[in-house]
């Protein structure tokens, strides 16, 4: 039996009296875009940052391609394959874009992945072009506008050249025009293929979202998390006609 | 022969469109020429003196900069590293006749180790609470000297080490090429991709650690390389001076060099030492105001920090220099057009 690409089993964690996620347990394949969504506060961002070891889980284990990853440091996850990006944009705002992205270039995963890249600069380059803000590589990160800095942390996570990309809202504070090319590009990258020197292994993603509209269309598979607790999981189809997920959204009698 | 003629028309090229086209590398060479000539104007024994103790302290200051400015880790006991650099120079040279040239990088290696020390326990704390414990470390060490004076010397400090070289000028000349050299290098470091892996760190750690990079042994390098630096400007001071005394681990020292960074412009490299040239001659310079000097040396720095809050060089930069808003290449202020894209300055 093969294992599975990406394991998390009956992982919890509290924060004080608060259970913000608890005993969440779902598996994935290696091609697959799966929807996180929820009402907010049911801890969707909690669940990303506990498999990217920000946070340290209570309980539970993450398998991922095989290995453990819970309560392993966040850039050995890094380097491993997994990698998120943030919410609440963090960039380095003194800094050029182009440095941004360079300090992605320099783990240990992209250095070895691109040995043969013989400048940094160059890679960081095709990573901001992917994301579509090379153009401004040399300003300071601290002039660009909200959906550009979503650009930024999309560019700064391909620059590891990740299996799996956990995407925090990338299509919050994005106007409709934008959220198109930004959805257009997240396909594009999944599907895999050499962007100049940048090489995407078409990683399978998990995006919370809360633009259903777009994330109907991008992922093959929506899990529903509601007060830490995962309510349903199925194809957008079968979560839209879900009363449990109507509930949980609209409360009681909703429909 | 052609090959010479070659390398040598390349180097006027280098010198005339790279060099000369900005204020701020002129002023730098000129550094080094006044550094490296001074001896020719002068034969003060004491202008030698003041100069060579500014070296010294340019190297001290720098490596400040290199931890705190560049990295974020505020560092409030840097007199740690300065101390153990002096005293284990100190001890070597007087228990094991060690030569300076010896005696100095093997202090400056205990420097290094110091900074493992501080830096290990340190990992976890940020900002007010890391600058809290790093002021402790110089404290303690400094009970430990006065508790073990047949070791250390107590108040008294080691003296009778052995001289840097016979004569002053030579003296000068060891520790100011020295401290050209370490400084080059200290820029070269923040100038790498290194370098840019220390800003980040300071910008948002989290950030840094989300990209896949181990902060935690970039912030030891960092401590490392800090206390190697200051280990050596510490060896320096002690074979100079002919003592290694509790002066070099006093919480005021460890003041000055956060003086002069933020003075001179923290997470520059330049600005420091800039500073210390500026500010450590001033003050001597201004014995002749007796009691009023340490009154007029708070009043300068009050003043530069009140209206130059990025500090004195990186002010002076601005003023005298442009960057191109489309290619970001500097230019010299006077310039209507930028030098290479040729788009308009305003």
């Amino acid at each position: 039996m093969s294992q599975a690409f990406l394991e998390v089993k009956g992982i919890t964690k509290k924060f004080g009296g608060l259970t913000a996620v608890n005993d969440a347990t779902f598996s994935m394949d290696r091609h697959q875009i799966i929807g996180l969504i929820g009402p907010n506060g049911a801890g969707k961002t909690t669940l990303l940052r506990l498999m990217t070891g920000i946070l340290k889980p209570d309980s539970g284990s993450v398998r991922f391609m095989g290995k453990e990853m819970a309560g392993k440091k966040t850039w050995d996850i890094v380097n491993a394959g997994m990698v998120s990006t943030f919410q609440n944009m963090r960039p380095f705002r003194r800094l050029p874009i182009i440095a941004n992205v360079m300090v992605a270039c320099l783990s240990p995963r992209a250095l070895k992945r691109g040995e043969w890249v013989k400048k940094i600069e160059a890679k960081a380059m095709d990573a901001l072009e992917f994301a579509g803000i090379s153009d401004m590589a040399r300003e300071n990160a601290s002039v660009l506008s909200q959906g550009d800095l979503k650009r930024l942390e999309v560019a700064r996570a391909i620059a590891t050249e990740p299996e799996l990309l956990l995407l925090d809202e990338p299509f919050g504070g994005l106007s409709p025009a934008e959220t198109d090319l930004m959805a257009k590009s997240i396909k594009r990258l999944h599907k895999g293929g050499r962007f100049g020197r940048l090489h995407s292994e078409g990683p399978a993603m998990i995006i919370v979202e809360h633009k259903l509209h777009w994330l109907m269309q991008i992922a093959s598979r929506i899990i529903v998390l509601s007060f830490g607790t995962i309510i349903a999981d199925g194809t957008p189809d079968e979560i839209i006609k879900n009363p449990t997920v109507i509930e949980a959204y609209l409360g009681q009698g909703g429909n | 022969m052609k090959t010479i003629l070659f390398y040598i028309r390349k180097l006027f090229a280098v010198v005339k469109n790279e060099v000369l086209v900005l204020p701020s590398r002129v002023a730098v060479i000129f550094f080094f020429l006044f550094i490296l000539l001074l001896p020719f104007f002068t034969d003060d024994v004491y202008i030698l003196r003041i100069f060579t103790l500014a070296s010294i302290f340019a190297i001290f200051a720098a490596s400040w900069d290199l931890l705190s400015g560049f990295t974020g880790q505020m560092n409030f006991g840097h007199a740690l590293f300065f101390g153990v650099g002096a005293y284990g120079a100190a001890l070597l040279n007087l228990h094991y006749q060690i030569p300076p040239w010896g005696s100095i990088p093997l202090g400056a290696l205990v420097g290094v180790a110091a900074g493992l020390i501080i830096g290990i326990p340190s990992l976890r704390l940020k900002g007010t609470y890391l600058a809290l414990t790093t002021l402790a470390f110089p404290i303690i060490l400094l009970g430990l000297v006065f508790t073990f004076p047949g070791f250390t010397g107590g108040e008294l400090g080691i003296s009778g080490i052995e001289r840097l070289a016979p004569t002053r000028v030579q003296e000068y000349y060891i520790i100011s090429v020295l401290m050209l050299g370490l400084c080059t290098i200290m820029w070269a470091i923040t100038d790498s991709n290194t370098g840019i892996i220390f800003h980040a760190i300071r910008e948002d750690e989290i950030a840094v650690r989300a990209s896949g990079v181990n902060t935690t042994r970039y912030k030891l390098l960092a401590f490392c390389l800090s206390g190697f630096f200051a280990g050596i400007a510490g060896g320096l001071y002690a074979h100079f001076m002919r003592i290694a005394g509790p002066s070099t681990l006093e919480v005021s020292l460890s003041f000055q060099v956060v003086i002069w960074a933020i003075f001179g412009g923290a997470a520059t490299i330049y600005g420091p030492i800039g500073a210390v040239f500026f500010l450590y001659p001033l003050v001597e310079f201004m014995h002749v105001l007796k009691d009023y000097r340490i009154l007029m040396f708070a009043f300068v720095v009050l003043l530069v920090l009140l209206f130059m809050p990025d500090g004195l060089f990186r002010w002076l930069r601005e003023k005298v220099e442009e960057e191109c808003p489309r290619c970001k290449v500097r230019n010299i202020a006077t310039r209507k057009t930028c030098r290479v894209c040729t788009a308009p300055l305003d």
